[in-house]
């Protein structure tokens, strides 16, 4: 019995050995591959880093009006001309300016307009 | 009889402990291991590249400052077996100097030798393309700035080592170089309102041949800065000197004695303590003798004026009768509570103390009424100015994003600052702030024209203008604050420089454009009124 026994754990013992080699071994290549896809990881950190500087870079508003002033041929828009929803009448509600002289606004703004080089 | 267990039955069953000992310890150093224990290893290295600094991010989140990877290029001299062509390569790809390459490779004292720092990763892989031996690159970290000279005055720079040196680098150098926190200082500039208020006053510095110029905008209620320029600049990507390049911001390092935008105050004094009425009639004739001095006006001015066109029209002799009424103990107090007589410190290192005199007496007390004998930095006056609009209570400014309500103590009533606004207003409606009208916002402000004193005395026709604008001023949002250092004028201007012709068209061009950015709805009445 006690033969059976012994032949058992030194079984067992050697299968742990092979078990724990086999388990250190792949902890080992999955750390080397860990570490391989963390530098990767790094360097794309710092490709996307560098390439959302570059992007803020050129979309930057001093390029954009200039690329606008030279592609697009856009000029200066007077602040009467621009308006935001919450200043849209509701349906049935008389208009805010109702029978009012803004009728004029569109034909008057770009005389009134304060000019700007640039844009 | 039983007979009990051998030695080597006792031995075995020792050996068995010790086994079911040893593995028991390996399983619960997994179960810890595998369960129980947070992971700390590379990856977690890997979030963020490894910089030194924080970024810097305006209020919408745009960036304004990061550190990027570079690499600091060393060789080792005695593996190059070409010498000379390996300093020459080097030197043309990298821009490094082939004389202290070479004088490197031939020096046997030092193993290294520093080639080039913070190589780009495209001239690193020029130099990776050379096929040099003995290259050596050091991870590094270069702070950009991708809005170039635009916030070069506000931000600063750093220096090589990544520690700031001058404004909002050294100013929040602490939130910028916590470790292990990764996340960006979220800055209360926006970076359109920055853009256009810098090209305004670009503009406006180039027409009028003025030697310096500036702008701030802030938020009334917050404090805010959304906006600070100050001219000459720099670019801060390229550390050399260009021109008339500076890296002296005038709206926080100089103090300036801002000449009739100091009225505002004068006036809010005035209204608080009702020492005088909008309606009531000051005499102005030709002078107003103090002592043995005598104060004049800029402009001819009618013969009497109501203290509303005292304003409206900038009138010295009409402020100093106001101001004299204050008397000074009453106007030090005032000034002091709007934090005006001590420097003021916000998370921009760079500040001015004030100049004022030791004597503060009646001579004193009429001039500071209108704004001389008194010398303070831009940013200190726009921060008491627009305490004075917000409803009356004491602001001050902060770079950083907020949306707490950060006014403090009452320096003047509500009912108070209701009533200057209203002054303000007819300042730009009917007085020399005209040309700051735009369509649409009801702008409320006022001008400044300050001679700027020289070796003997005060200089008639070397100016310092300004404006101060508060929109929309039934219930102010922001202020806009222009100035021009030595403008002259223009034949559109008939040659004239003063503020109602320089610095007031200056800041309803900047309102023009920032305002509809900023959400301030626009008034449909004006709107109508302005297109008539």
């Amino acid at each position: 019995m006690v033969r059976i026994l012994n032949t058992v754990c030194v079984a067992l013992m050697g299968l742990s050995i092979l078990a724990l080699y086999h388990v250190s071994e792949q902890t080992r290549v999955a750390s080397v591959e860990l570490n391989r896809v963390g530098r990767a990881i790094v360097q794309e950190h710092a490709t996307i880093s560098v390439l959302q500087t570059e992007w803020e870079r050129v979309a930057g508003p001093a390029r954009i009006q200039e690329l606008a002033a030279a592609h697009l041929g856009l000029t200066g828009t007077p602040a009467v001309q621009m308006s935001s929803f919450d200043l849209l009448p509701r349906r049935g509600d008389d208009a805010p300016l109702n029978n009012s002289p803004i009728a004029q606004a569109s034909a008057q703004a770009a005389d009134t307009a304060v000019p700007h080089s640039g844009l | 009889m039983k007979q009990g267990p051998t030695i080597y039955q006792r031995r075995i069953v020792i050996g068995a402990v010790f086994c079911a000992a040893a593995f028991a310890l390996v399983g619960v150093r997994l179960v810890d291991v595998t369960l129980f224990k947070p992971h700390t290893g590379g990856v977690e290295t890997v979030d963020r590249p490894l910089t030194a600094r924080n970024d810097i991010v305006d209020r919408n989140g745009e960036l304004l400052a990061r550190d990027l990877p570079v690499v600091d290029l060393y060789a080792l001299p005695h593996t190059l077996s070409d010498k000379d062509g390996a300093a020459r390569d080097l030197a043309r790809v990298t821009g490094a100097d082939y004389a202290r390459l070479i004088d490197g490779f031939d020096n046997t004292r030092h193993p290294y030798v520093l080639v080039a720092r913070r190589l780009t990763p495209d001239v690193q892989a020029n130099v990776m393309h050379l096929g040099l031996p003995g290259l050596e690159f050091e991870p590094a970290a270069k702070r950009f700035y991708p809005d170039g000279r635009a916030t070069a005055q506000l931000l600063g720079v750093t220096d090589p080592d990544g520690k700031g040196v001058s404004g909002l680098e050294q100013g929040l150098n602490g939130a910028l170089r916590e470790t292990g926190a990764g996340k960006p200082v979220q800055l209360s500039v926006d970076m359109r309102v920055q853009y256009i208020l810098g090209s305004e006053v670009e503009d406006a510095r180039k027409t009028f041949g003025a030697e310096k110029a500036g702008g701030i905008v802030m938020n009334v209620r917050t404090g805010e800065i959304v906006a600070m320029v100050s001219l000459p600049d720099f670019d801060p990507n390229f550390r050399q000197f260009t021109g008339d390049d500076s890296d002296h911001n005038i709206m926080a390092a100089d103090r300036y004695e801002l000449g009739s935008v100091f009225k505002v105050l004068s006036f809010a004094l005035a209204l608080q303590d009702r020492t005088t009425r909008p309606d009531e009639v000051f005499s102005i004739g030709n002078g107003y003798r103090i002592g043995k001095f005598t104060i004049h006006e800029a402009e001819h001015m009618p013969a009497t004026l109501t203290a509303r066109d005292v304003l409206a029209h900038s009138s010295n002799i009409g402020t100093a009768q106001i101001a004299l009424r204050s008397g000074p103990v009453r106007q030090a107090a005032f000034l002091t509570s709007l934090g005006l007589l001590k420097p003021l410190h916000s998370e921009l290192p760079e500040f001015a103390r004030p100049l004022y005199p030791d004597h503060w007496g009646i001579i004193e007390t009429a001039t500071i009424g209108f704004g001389h004998g008194i010398a303070v930095e831009p940013l200190a006056y726009v921060s008491a100015a627009a305490s004075v609009v917000n409803g009356g209570r004491r602001i001050v400014p902060t770079f950083l994003k907020t949306d707490a309500d950060r006014r403090g103590a009452q320096v003047i009533a509500p009912e108070t600052s209701a009533e200057l606004r209203g002054l303000l207003r007819y300042v730009v409606t009917n007085g020399t702030g005209r040309k700051a009208d735009i369509p649409g916002y009801d702008v409320g402000g006022k001008t400044g024209s300050a001679e700027k004193p020289g070796k003997h005395g005060y200089q008639s026709h070397v100016l310092v203008t300004s404006f101060f604008a508060a929109f929309p001023i039934e219930d102010p949002r922001y202020v806009v604050f222009v100035l021009l250092d030595e403008p002259h004028g223009t034949k559109e201007t008939g040659g004239i420089a003063l503020a109602g012709s320089t610095a007031a068209p200056l800041a309803g061009r900047v309102i023009s454009r920032i305002a509809p950015l900023l959400g301030v709805p626009q008034k449909p009445v004006t709107v109508a009124r302005e297109n008539t």
